[in-house]
């Protein structure tokens, strides 16, 4: 049985809420996603525990918006949009802890899906950081990826954990695991780097 | 068909089903932030398309030739798709939104405007490099990151193929990182001079 808590209020904006509503149920999906490609239970688990604080947040959100739409009707219904959209980001969360649950409860998926993931053009991939390569060493942002090659470090295995949206600040060093998403062209060209294939970072654009 | 061929197939109906989720996503972000009917009602159909395509799915996952030991990495593959599913859901949900005809709430607007992953939409001007060119051939996701997802064009939305070809005054609708916006929007329109609405 989970266990349920009393959540505090804590006045927050709307928009903080349900903007990081919605960066991380993208990113629980993606996460997820890994997770069942590449076997993985904790990364698998650190999408339920992500689950459970966007829980916490729709919370907030339908008390802030209930404030909100104390007293105008006109009010009242463009803030149903707001909890409309909130409530779908909560369901696309959901759907990503289901498909985490598919690692955690031990039921996996058939190998023949990483085998044609691999194939397809594909965002999400994972990549090792071999001693010497040119990003071991490197800060997050320093990389700048996201302008560089589209492509987005989600998460970061070192030792047993896992590092979830890693901060600008975190370094990237030899024996992480990474997992990125982008676009395809940039995603190859940054397993490459990160493998030590490639040593320069090149302008794609 | 082999067995493999069989399951590959398999699998690449379950990415197509993943892709068209994911596009929803993007097109109902974008039509709250346009408050665009056509693309909340293209998320409907996309709605549509998906319970078809999620139920042949399934039925040939079951129906093909899996050994018993593969049994459970099956019912993993058909949980997937159920997830993806639940992510139409959703977006279908978002698009309701739009569709009931009231201006979404300014919060929303700023929301998807500021998010990590973003839509977008860029004017395609005479002066563009763009213009006559097929889809195929702008490589407009290589040069800028982002992701056309619909094009307007007058009072239609077309959606993007490789042979579709771009024109003057074409409404460029697109995802992707927030850095990508203003690389997208100087490719189509170079000299700032393209207003659309």
């Amino acid at each position: 049985m989970p266990r349920f808590e009393r959540i505090a209020y804590k006045p927050i904006p709307v928009r903080e809420l349900l903007s990081e509503m919605k960066n991380l149920s993208e990113l629980m999906i993606d996460l997820a996603y890994s997770a069942a490609l590449f076997n993985d239970k904790e990364l698998a688990e650190d999408v339920l525990a992500l689950e459970s604080r966007i829980d916490t947040l729709s919370y907030l959100l339908d008390i802030e918006v209930m404030v909100a739409a104390r007293g105008d009707p006109r009010d009242a219904e463009a803030l149903i949009g707001v909890s409309t959209v909130a409530a779908a980001t909560n369901k696309i969360s959901d759907a990503a802890a289901d498909i985490a649950a598919i690692v955690t409860r031990n039921i996996g998926v058939h190998p023949i899906v990483s085998s044609v993931f691999e194939k397809v053009q594909e965002r999400l991939a994972k990549a090792t950081v071999k001693e010497g390569s040119t990003i071991a060493g490197k800060h997050v942002g320093k990389l700048d990826l996201a302008a560089r090659m589209g492509v987005d470090i989600i998460a970061i295995r070192r030792n047993k954990d896992w590092i979830i949206n890693p901060e600008e600040n975190e370094h990237i060093l030899a024996g992480d695991i990474l997992i990125t998403r982008g676009a395809p062209q940039g995603t190859k060209q940054f397993k490459d780097l990160a493998e030590g294939k490639l040593t320069k970072l090149e302008e794609t654009y | 068909m082999t067995e493999q061929k069989q399951f590959e197939e398999i699998v690449a109906q379950f990415v197509e089903l993943k892709d068209t989720s994911e596009l929803m996503m993007d097109l109902a972000y974008s039509s709250l932030l346009l408050n665009n009917r056509d693309l909340a009602e293209e998320v409907q159909r996309l709605e549509e398309y998906m319970d078809k395509l999620h139920t042949d799915f399934e039925l040939r996952a079951l129906t093909s030739d899996f050994k018993k030991e593969e049994a459970s990495g099956f019912l993993g593959l058909i949980r997937l798709g159920v997830a993806t599913e639940k992510i139409a859901d959703a977006a279908a949900e978002m698009a309701e939104v739009v569709l009931r005809g009231i201006e979404p709430h300014p919060v929303l607007k700023l929301t998807i405007k500021e998010a990590e992953e973003t839509v977008t939409q860029a004017c395609v001007s005479s002066d563009s490099l763009l213009v006559n060119k097929t889809l195929k051939e702008a490589r407009v996701h290589e040069q800028t990151g982002m992701w056309i997802l619909a094009i307007r064009r007058g009072e239609k939305t077309l959606r993007p193929k490789g042979d579709t070809t771009i024109q003057t005054g074409d409404l460029l609708i697109a995802s992707g990182y927030a850095e990508g916006v203003d690389d997208l929007k100087k490719l189509a329109s170079p000299a700032q001079v393209c207003q659309v609405e």
